[in-house]
């Protein structure tokens, strides 16, 4: 009945019509994101955040987490008519969502896309109301120590489950957590990579460092090749998928479901990581596996469902215990902290409008996305008509003038554009930006968590071994680093490939 | 991707060693109350050996490895490196000259000169952004933009 109340509560604050509209405006952005390509969530995020400031918490959260699963459901649009996926987490629906566009039946695709997204968003959201209490309770045991390791695992999850070489990825990891040391170290008063330089004195802002990162090194890799788009210019009939799609999709959208919400609860999992891993576990479970980059709904359906349900998931570690789960969690993480509200196992008690207020939206901002989505194609389709060579001004403006909004600071837009340089050449050497955004982010969390652990064992490293939570997630992150060099998986990257 | 790997390796190697004597200035403290540098310095070694791991990977196997890296087309570098001189000028510029100025002038170069297209075309879309990015940031989304030169007609 406690729960009953709680969801009661949310329902009064998501209602509210300043959080209905804010709730509107996220998702309606995040589609739009999510159908232009070169522009994902974690830029559009880091672009509005500074917009953000001036409104409460709860709607900031609500706006800003709209466009995170919104994006999800606008990538797919893309993906099927166009080939070329909105964003990340809809790679895999351009392998069959397009071949199924080309038979004529991007209806269907679209359909299922969103019906899929719709199921499994919601069932994400209730999983997150019934787990995210009872989570909230363990966290409350933790400690230093188990900090410490649940954020080991969340670098290791990342890192294992990225594309491109583990190596290169742990790297970035270590990068973006020195990155983070970056400033004043708070235990001792001493300033740490800073060289004299005031600008640095505070730390390297994630805000820009993401803006960059992600937004301008799109942009400047983009412009180096013209991106043809063949827009299918059938006209999109029958959004309803028939009957028979529905039987062949329904069991692929559950497992998707369920596969999307756990990775996305794991630290260091997350939308991209949840739909190319649903892939590969409808190819494997099909009668037919020699459909799949033909045209074969399971391989739309069980994608889709998946990284909506990620998305969903992906709020637990950062509403219950105040650790991102990857870039995007990251980024609301700071926008959380920057309006003064301290996620974690006490934000459920201490701000619970923020709480339930958040998770109760999620469930309003999926119908409306449900609505948004299928008889809107059609102007979606027209946005796509944008020319890039209009769109990019567009995109490099935003950026410059949202990394200037956060402190009113040049040097936040040059280190964005460094970013920018930064992010590019590492797109073109073949290293991955997420884990370096994660250490960043988890960084400043994990040192603290780490020398405060060894100072209440007085140096003794046992402390993490003989907690045994601690213990457990230890054992976990040695498996995952251990497990690929003795089985020699075949990474989810020669997915892409393919 | 070999000589690719090995640039990188090398520069991940000296920035891996660059840290870990920094950090050792900073400190690495005691077990029983880690310094400032400690983690920072035992990261870098880390670092350093994933990168001399790439190295060797680089340099051990053979050049039967796809090319990642498809190298630019003249054409390409040269929009990559006006569009970056444009941004960069305007995080530079913008504080001095402001944000309308700067932002006509930044629409103006990108449209008119690295995309090439028609005066007209040009200058009318760049008037039209100015204006509506003006309304959406300063006015609905306050967000305080320099106003440089046109200081003193108050906007």
């Amino acid at each position: 009945m406690d729960m009953l109340q709680s969801v009661t509560y949310g329902f009064q604050v998501a209602l509210q019509p300043i959080n209905l509209i804010y709730c509107f405006f996220g998702v309606l952005i995040g589609t739009l994101v999510g159908v232009l390509p070169g522009l994902g969530p974690s830029a559009a995020i880091a672009l509005l955040l500074p917009s953000t400031f001036k409104l409460a918490p709860v709607s900031a959260i609500i706006m800003l987490g709209g466009i995170y699963y919104g994006a999800m459901y606008g990538g797919s649009t893309t993906s099927i008519l166009v080939n070329i996926p909105g964003e990340a987490a809809s790679v895999v629906t351009c392998l069959d969502g397009y071949q199924m566009a080309k038979k004529g039946r991007a209806g269907p695709a679209l359909g299922i896309a969103a019906f899929g997204s719709f199921i499994a968003g919601t069932l994400a959201i209730i999983a997150l109301t019934l787990l995210g209490p009872f989570l909230a309770n363990i966290a409350l045991k933790f400690g230093p120590p188990e900090y410490f390791s649940l954020m080991i695992v969340g670098l290791m999850v990342l890192t294992y489950l990225s594309s491109g070489s583990m190596i290169k990825s742990l790297m970035m990891a270590i990068v973006g957590l020195i990155l983070g040391g970056i400033g004043m170290d708070f235990i001792s008063g001493k300033y740490r990579f800073v060289y004299g330089l005031q600008v640095l004195a505070d730390g390297v802002g994630l805000v820009p460092i993401v803006m960059g990162l992600f937004g301008i090194s799109e942009v400047l890799l983009n412009l180096e090749t013209e991106i043809k788009r063949d827009i299918l210019t059938t006209r999109v009939k029958n959004l309803l998928p028939t009957l028979k799609d529905w039987a062949d999709s329904i069991w692929s959208i559950i497992r998707g479901t369920i596969v999307g919400f756990f990775l996305g609860i794991l630290p260091g999992g997350g939308a991209i990581v949840a739909s190319f891993a649903s892939y590969a576990i409808e190819k494997k479970v099909s009668n037919h596996p020699e459909e799949f980059g033909k045209g074969a709904i399971q391989g739309v359906a069980g994608p889709e469902a998946a990284n909506n349900a990620a998305a969903g998931g992906s709020f637990i570690p950062l509403l219950t215990l105040g650790i991102p789960s990857n870039a995007v969690m990251a980024i609301l993480l700071g926008a959380l902290m920057i309006h003064g509200v301290k996620p974690g196992p006490l934000l459920i008690k201490e701000a619970p409008d923020v709480f339930w207020g958040t998770i109760v939206s999620m469930y309003i901002g999926n119908g409306m996305l449900l609505v948004l989505n299928l008889p809107l194609i059609g102007l979606w389709v027209q946005v796509l008509k944008v020319p890039y060579y209009l769109l990019y001004p567009l995109i490099l403006l935003f950026c410059l003038i949202g990394s200037y909004s956060i402190g009113n600071n040049t040097s936040d837009v040059i280190l964005m554009l460094i970013f920018g340089v930064v992010g590019y050449l590492m797109k073109k050497f073949r290293y991955d930006g997420a884990p370096m955004v994660l250490g960043l982010v988890l960084g400043p969390m994990l040192e603290e968590s780490f020398r405060e652990s060894l100072m209440i064992s007085r140096g003794d490293f046992s402390i993490f071994i003989f907690r045994p939570i601690s213990l457990v997630f230890l054992v976990v992150a040695i498996l995952l680093l251990i497990i690929p060099i003795i089985t020699q998986r075949k990474k989810l990257s020669t997915l892409e490939e393919s | 991707m070999n000589k690719a790997d090995r640039i990188c390796g090398i520069f991940w190697l000296v920035f891996a060693v660059l840290v870990s004597i920094e950090s050792y200035r900073l400190g690495l403290g005691t077990l029983y109350h880690p310094g400032p540098g400690f983690v920072f310095f035992w990261a870098a070694i880390v670092l350093g050996i994933m990168s001399l791991v790439i190295l060797i990977q680089a340099w051990g196997s053979k050049n039967s490895e796809e090319s990642g890296i498809h190298y630019l087309g003249k054409l390409s570098i040269r929009k990559i490196i006006l569009v970056l001189i444009s941004v960069f000028l305007y995080a530079l510029l913008m504080e001095k000259l402001g944000f309308i100025p700067i932002t006509l002038l930044l629409f103006i170069f990108l449209l008119g000169i690295v995309e090439r297209k028609g005066w007209f075309f040009t200058i009318s879309t760049s008037i039209v952004v100015t204006a509506l990015a003006y309304l959406l940031f300063e006015t609905w989304l306050k967000s305080q933009l320099p106003k440089g030169v046109l200081e003193f007609l108050r906007f």
